[in-house]
């Protein structure tokens, strides 16, 4: 029972640590880069799985859906931007609850277009393999596979192109990113819509394994507040790093404790590592927006 | 406003003479007036709603004191409605306090939390500070899931036995069971805090306080210690906050339950209100409070809006925030009563009757002390 246990344990912390790392590159991206916030990132994640789960409907088409995850987060993240926070940037606090709220309007029209139930999600790919002796569905493999796949591609975009190269100039120092032609409202758009795709994404992942509910975002919002404070708000080594240590914490708890503390584990770190060391633990110095 | 130092100081019965205010002041008399009449006047069910709005107005008033002034925006200002009305609550439950008595039990343990939300708020700013507020309120819900016999988990404390109600006091009919009596017991609470918040708002603290909004590090080239202030803002909100959360609990509108006092929708509909009334004016949150309350209570009895209320509210937020930052009540008062015009520049830079009635006082008392 108890190996069965710790290989179970490690494939959840293993899937979620690859999901939180997408959820939580997003939010800091925009953080590091932007200065903002985002509050609405974890309704995004319904967007995601709410599209998939329209167009899944509509057409029957998985990869479709996947597509339209993407799309409809992506689209969204950008409307978001242009329409609103480019207006409101000046005024830090205004856009911290325009986010709050925003992320809260979309929980409720989903709420109010598919209703409170939960909804699933056909698997992105059917059938079981066993690794070491415990049967896992292929839709996990496919689902952790596909998460790593677009950490790696990110990071490549990130260190390797220019666009990627401005992004990272930009969160160093706006003055110092203008100064050699970078234009910040383009770099502050890619941020949004990248971190928009990821997030639907994980959303569409994330309601493949589980359910699809219109708070579904709330629990991996949460965590990634956590994940970004630990590996410092910016970095995205960082919060791959803290999606692991912050997944396996959580998996831990509700396995071995209790699973009503479930993500409480989590929030407690955060408390605690702003209090004693608010850059991170591997982190860069507080952005300075 | 800026232009009345002419006179120099006037005493309290001239800045408190009805027929010497502005008309939206005379206004907000006329309202609190109408509010002692009102309970009597109504139907029963209203006098319910009156007492609910005047709580949630209270709840909103001490959010309002610390984000909207010193601009730390708290995220979950439930911590301390729950932390007072669950204090007060467990006292009477399990030590057989009376709800009279436990209610300063709520008050003080609210102060504490105050205090413990503060101190973070010296090291932390802006979003890195939201986040623990956010954070806090949530942590404490799941602390109370681990214990439900203590705490009743998620039902609230009638998950773990029956808590006592107000009893009479003087002349009021008992709080606990009369709708008059609870609408008198919230408008007290109320004005209580209105008065206490507008006096410091409005005293050379609040400037102090509005000054570490727009600024903290030119308050604290001042010589003025901004992280005092703002501890003492903390300290101030939590315990009116918990003196709403406690009232509220033992009267007859409301209970101790994890959804009426602590949930993350009840700091969410704080901002809201306070968002709609008017940020950093006290009685902007005030308004705000009432007037978001009441629209709620109707709103769920309509057929159709019931369902949706949430996300009519919602969306109405997010067209102020974008449209009229500044509130209902600052922009009815700019419109319609004060002309527009900023007023006359003075020399001294100005400042408020009240502030000039406050600083006499201070001279009187010996000083001021900073």
């Amino acid at each position: 029972m108890v190996d069965v246990n710790a290989v179970n344990l490690a494939t959840n912390v293993l899937l979620l640590g690859a999901l939180y790392s997408l959820v939580a590159i997003g939010f800091t991206l925009i953080f590091g880069v932007g200065g903002v916030l985002n509050l609405a990132h974890g309704a995004v994640l319904s967007i995601g799985a709410y599209s998939a789960v329209a167009v899944v409907r509509a057409t029957g088409s998985v990869p479709l859906a996947a597509v339209a995850a993407a799309a409809g987060a992506g689209l969204f993240s950008l409307a978001f931007y242009k329409g609103m926070i480019r207006y409101a940037r000046e005024s830090p606090v205004l856009v911290l609850i325009l986010t709050l709220v925003m992320g809260l309007v979309i929980e409720q029209v989903v709420l109010v277009a598919f209703g409170g139930q939960a909804l699933a999600v056909p698997s992105l790919l059917a059938g079981q393999t066993e690794v070491a002796g415990q049967r896992l569905s292929n839709n996990r493999v496919f689902v952790f596979a596909l998460s790593w796949l677009l950490i790696g591609g990110l990071f490549y975009f990130v260190n390797r192109t220019k666009t990627g190269q401005a992004i990272l100039a930009t969160s160093m120092s706006e003055k110092g990113a203008a100064l050699v032609g970078i234009e910040a409202d383009r770099v502050y758009t890619y941020t949004w819509i990248l971190a928009g795709v990821l997030a639907g994404l994980a959303g569409l992942f994330l309601a493949s394994f589980q359910t699809a509910t219109p708070l579904m975002g709330r629990t991996p919002l949460l965590l990634s507040f956590s994940i970004v404070v630990i590996g410092g708000l910016g970095s995205i080594r960082g919060s791959v790093i803290g999606a692991y240590l912050i997944s396996f914490l959580d998996q831990v708890t509700v396995t071995l404790v209790s699973t009503r503390l479930a993500g409480v584990s989590a929030l407690v770190v955060l408390v605690l590592v702003l209090l004693i060391k608010p850059e991170g633990l591997f982190g860069r110095e507080l952005a300075e927006h | 406003m800026a232009g009345n130092t002419d006179t120099g100081v006037r005493t309290w019965g001239e800045l408190l003479d009805p027929r010497s205010m502005a008309t939206h002041q005379q206004l907000g008399l006329v309202a609190i007036l109408a509010l002692f009449v009102l309970p009597l006047v109504l139907p029963a069910i209203w006098a319910f709603r009156v007492a609910g709005a005047l709580f949630f107005a209270t709840f909103v008033m001490s959010w309002d004191f610390v984000s909207g002034y010193t601009g730390e925006i708290s995220f979950g200002h439930g911590l301390f409605f729950g932390v007072g009305g669950y204090a007060a609550g467990m006292a009477n439950l399990h030590l057989d306090v009376d709800p009279w008595l436990a209610v300063f039990v709520g008050v003080a343990a609210a102060g504490a939390a105050g205090l413990l939300i503060g101190f973070p708020s010296l090291r932390l700013q802006g979003p890195y500070f939201s986040l623990v507020t956010l954070v806090t309120p949530i942590i404490l819900i799941s602390v109370f899931r681990f214990f439900p016999d203590l705490t009743g988990g998620e039902l609230g404390l009638v998950g773990v036995g029956t808590v006592d109600k107000f009893g009479d006091l003087l002349f009021l009919p008992s709080p606990g069971f009369s709708p008059i009596g609870a609408a008198y017991l919230a408008l007290g609470v109320f004005l209580f805090a209105l008065v206490v918040f507008v006096a410091v708002t409005r005293s050379d603290a609040g400037m102090v306080l509005t000054g570490i909004r727009e600024d903290e590090t030119a308050v604290a080239a001042t010589g003025k210690n901004p992280a005092k202030f703002k501890l003492f803002a903390f300290v101030l909100s939590g315990l009116i906050g918990g003196l709403a959360g406690a009232t509220y609990g033992f009267s007859a509108v409301g209970s101790f339950t994890v959804s009426e006092l602590l949930a993350l929708v009840i700091s969410i509909e704080v901002i809201v209100a306070a968002i709609l009334g008017g940020m950093g004016t006290i009685t902007g949150a005030a308004f705000g409070g009432a007037f978001f309350y009441i629209l709620r209570t109707v709103m769920r009895n309509i057929e159709f809006i019931g369902e949706l209320y949430f996300l009519v509210f919602a969306v109405v937020t997010l067209l102020f925030l974008f449209f009229l930052p500044q509130g209902i009540v600052p922009a009815a008062v700019n419109r319609l009563f004060a002309g527009g015009s900023p007023g006359e520049p003075v020399t001294d830079g100005g400042s408020t009757d009240a502030m000039a009635v406050l600083r006499d006082w201070m001279d009187r008392l010996g000083g001021e002390k900073r």
